[in-house]
């Protein structure tokens, strides 16, 4: 399976929401981290025919997927960063309705159905009412939707948002089950998501893709160092204004501070490892702020 | 698919909602509609039901059989009988009451002559209390006369052309006289009521019918219905078979339960008879019997609710939502007859789609129309120009549907 990005643009009047991209993407989980407003969900909309590109093209072993239609459509998965069900129907009911839709047999759809339910762990929901289940509930139902027709291109947008962090554990674990023979596109602004399972990661701001790479290779990208220190509380303020802060723990007499910065900003700093929490901040600077602080 | 699409719309709480209102209506508008057949016994009393009918279709079939001159000089002389009479004038209104129940079995034939014997756009009730023997010879000449009197005044002179005029007189003149006179009040009641039910159907169908192509949008489902393999393409042709399903389902349903309770109970007596023999169409140009009528109003009726309920789907189709679309059976059905006095739109008017739900009306207005030098009654325009655009309009729908794009 190979899916190629050619030129890749969405205009919405005069924004540019997706910016020029081109890329190759074949089997293997790709994790799209950027911060609000990146573009992640407008370039996943244009992967699932949903959206048509204002320029550029998207091909799917060679063919655009605008004109392979429902044979590119049979091969999807898409998991919609908001979206809803029909509210009277039953787990069950729905997952049949989306496998209809999906041109699935009707007793193989019975059978899937069933599958889904189960790995998922809805199977004590599957006869109530789409209404009925918590946030979590609907993101498995919205997961198992997803997988019913044995996609290989599965395209998640966010589909962590609004787990706990045992569901974001079990999810995780879900996901690098399916991720044999199949490529996966899964956006998030939640950096521990990906940090484990992704084989490849896309850093998206302002409509490109700014980096990509494994977690090292991204990780080894920033040109400066990251350091830890211990300062008291009147040095603080001073501290923040003049160095990138990607974590604070505040303590009786001051705080330890995690800083990147390309030399030691302090007597008593320590340098120490980057994570993809840092690499993060070091990219999206300022905005991604309070995103990194959601992670503890 | 198609039942999964049913099934989504009905088991929305409003739509169910509305099933349930126009079942309650239906029961109503019957309810009304026999109610409207009134017989006054003798003591001239007023009651309606099925008693009543039955009486009154008694009274009146003793008259039943063709209007010749001789049944017209009987009516006449019944009539001056009854005018003669201690009751009929009597200062008191109970006493009047039991000399018109003594007229009821020929106050239709009293109509017909009415009618015939006063200027076309008048009604005088009392005109047939002053008629002679002479003037009844000629009964049926005076139709086509009170007609051509009425083309040639001012009001009507230049509002048709010659070609216009010929026509009607012409279908005038084709009507097989004599007449054959039966109780028809069934057929009559059926006619007047059935717009009422039709358009109520209508308007509470816009609401489910709406919601095929908008609940998408209003559940939020869209993204992932459109990423299906056959969401745009078979998945959205479902959707317009349920769209159909439906429309026809609840249609045919509501208007088979109410012709057969109205019909069942009022009677289907005069099916054979020209819709000419009543008071409502004697004027009609449209030589047609009660029976033909009813296959017009039920007919037209559907292939109305058809063409209005097809342009809900497309708008609600094309806007993502409700709100706009329910209100286009309002506006279709009620805007024209707010437009009625303005005498510029009389002619467009008579196209409207409204007129396919209201046929028992339908075929006794005046709207013709010329292309070259043929003449047509807006009825066979009308039965074939909306099926022809609903036609139309699916293949739109499909399209505006199936390219939808999620922003
Ligand atoms: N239909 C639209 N019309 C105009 N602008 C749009 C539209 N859809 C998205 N945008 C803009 O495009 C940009 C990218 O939006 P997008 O939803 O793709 O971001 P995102 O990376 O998914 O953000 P988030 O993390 O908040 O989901 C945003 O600035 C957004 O305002
Ligand atoms: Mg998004």
């Amino acid at each position: 399976m190979e899916l190629k990005l050619d030129d890749l643009t969405k205009k919405f009047g005069s924004f540019t929401a997706v910016d020029h991209i081109s890329l190759t993407m074949t089997n293997g989980v790709y994790g799209l981290l950027g911060i609000n407003g990146a573009g992640k969900t407008t370039l996943m909309r244009m992967l699932c025919t949903l959206l048509r590109p204002t320029e550029g093209n998207i091909y799917c072993n060679g063919s655009d997927i605008f004109e392979m239609d429902g044979e590119y459509r049979r091969l999807l998965g898409y998991l919609p960063q908001e979206f809803g069900f029909y509210p009277e129907f039953t787990v069950h009911d729905y997952l049949l309705y989306i496998a209809t839709l999906k041109g699935i047999r009707p007793a193989v759809a019975r059978k899937r159905v069933r599958e889904l339910i189960s790995q998922v762990g809805l199977t004590n929901a599957a006869g109530k009412k789409m209404k009925k289940l918590s946030g979590g509930m609907k993101r498995r139902a919205g997961i198992a939707q997803a997988m019913l027709n044995d996609p290989k291109i599965l395209i998640l947008d966010e589909p962590t948002a609004g787990l706990d962090p045992n569901e974001r554990i079990r999810f995780r674990n879900l996901i690098s089950e399916l991720s044999e023979e199949r490529l996966i596109l899964l956006s998030t602004h939640i950096v521990s998501d990906v940090e484990y399972i992704a084989n490849e990661i896309w850093l998206m701001g302002e409509g490109t893709i700014l980096h990509r790479g494994s977690l090292e290779e991204i990780i080894a990208s920033i040109p400066e160092n990251v350091w830890e220190c211990s300062v008291k509380k009147d040095q603080i303020a001073a501290i923040m204004r003049n160095y990138k802060i990607s974590n604070m723990k505040t303590e009786p007499e001051g705080a330890t501070l995690r800083i990147i910065s390309r030399d030691r900003p302090a007597e008593s700093a320590k340098r120490t490892e980057a994570s993809l929490e840092d690499v993060f901040l070091y990219y999206f600077g300022e905005n991604a702020k309070s995103e990194a602080e959601e992670i503890d | 698919m198609v039942r999964f699409e049913i099934k989504k719309i009905f088991s929305r709480t409003g739509n169910k909602i509305a099933l349930l209102l126009l079942a309650a209506l239906l029961s109503l508008t019957c309810f009304l509609t026999i109610g409207s057949v009134e017989y006054v016994d003798e003591q001239g009393e007023s009651a309606s039901g099925i008693g009543a009918t039955r009486r009154l279709r008694e009274d009146k079939n003793q008259w039943a059989g063709e209007i010749t001159e001789g049944v017209l000089l009987k009516v006449l002389q019944k009539n001056a009988e009854i005018n003669a009479s201690e009751e009929y004038l009597s200062k008191d209104v109970q006493e009047n009451n039991k000399a018109y129940a003594k007229k009821q079995g020929f106050s239709d034939i009293r109509d017909m002559l009415n009618h015939a014997f006063t200027p076309f756009r008048e009604y005088d009730y009392y005109r047939v209390d002053s008629l002679t023997a002479e003037e009844i010879a000629k009964f049926y000449e005076q139709r086509v006369i009170v007609l051509t009197d009425w083309l040639n005044s001012d009001e009507a002179k230049d509002r048709y052309s010659e070609e216009e005029k010929n026509f009607i007189i012409t279908k005038y003149r084709e009507l097989q006289t004599p007449l054959y006179y039966e109780y028809a009040d069934g057929w009559q009641a059926f006619a007047e009521y059935a717009p009422t039910i039709i358009m109520l159907t209508v308007l509470l169908l816009a609401f489910p019918i709406a919601g095929i192509f908008a609940n998408e949008f209003q559940c939020r489902a869209e993204s992932i219905f459109f990423s299906t393999r056959l969401g745009r393409n078979k998945a959205v042709l479902s959707k317009i078979y349920a769209g159909i399903w439906i429309i026809t389902g609840i249609y045919w349903t509501v208007i088979l339960l109410y012709s057969v309770v109205v019909l069942g109970i009022l009677g289907t007596d005069g099916a054979e008879c020209a819709i000419q023999t009543g008071l409502g169409g004697w004027k009609s140009f449209y030589n047609i019997t009660y029976l033909q009528e009813y296959f017009l109003i039920v007919g037209g009726g559907y292939l109305g609710s058809l063409f209005i309920l097809t342009l809900v789907m497309f708008l609600s189709a094309r806007t993502h939502s409700t709100a706009l679309p329910v209100t286009v059976p309002f506006i279709l059905l009620f805007i024209p007859s707010f437009l009625s006095n303005l005498p510029v739109l009389s002619e467009a008017l008579g196209i409207l789609p409204d007129q396919l739900l209201q046929m028992g009306q339908t075929v006794c207005m005046f709207n013709l129309y010329q292309v070259g030098k043929t003449v047509f009654g807006a009825v066979p325009i009308i039965m074939i120009l909306y099926p022809v655009l609903s036609c139309a309009l699916l293949p739109l729908l499909y399209h505006i549907y199936s390219k939808t794009e999620i922003k």
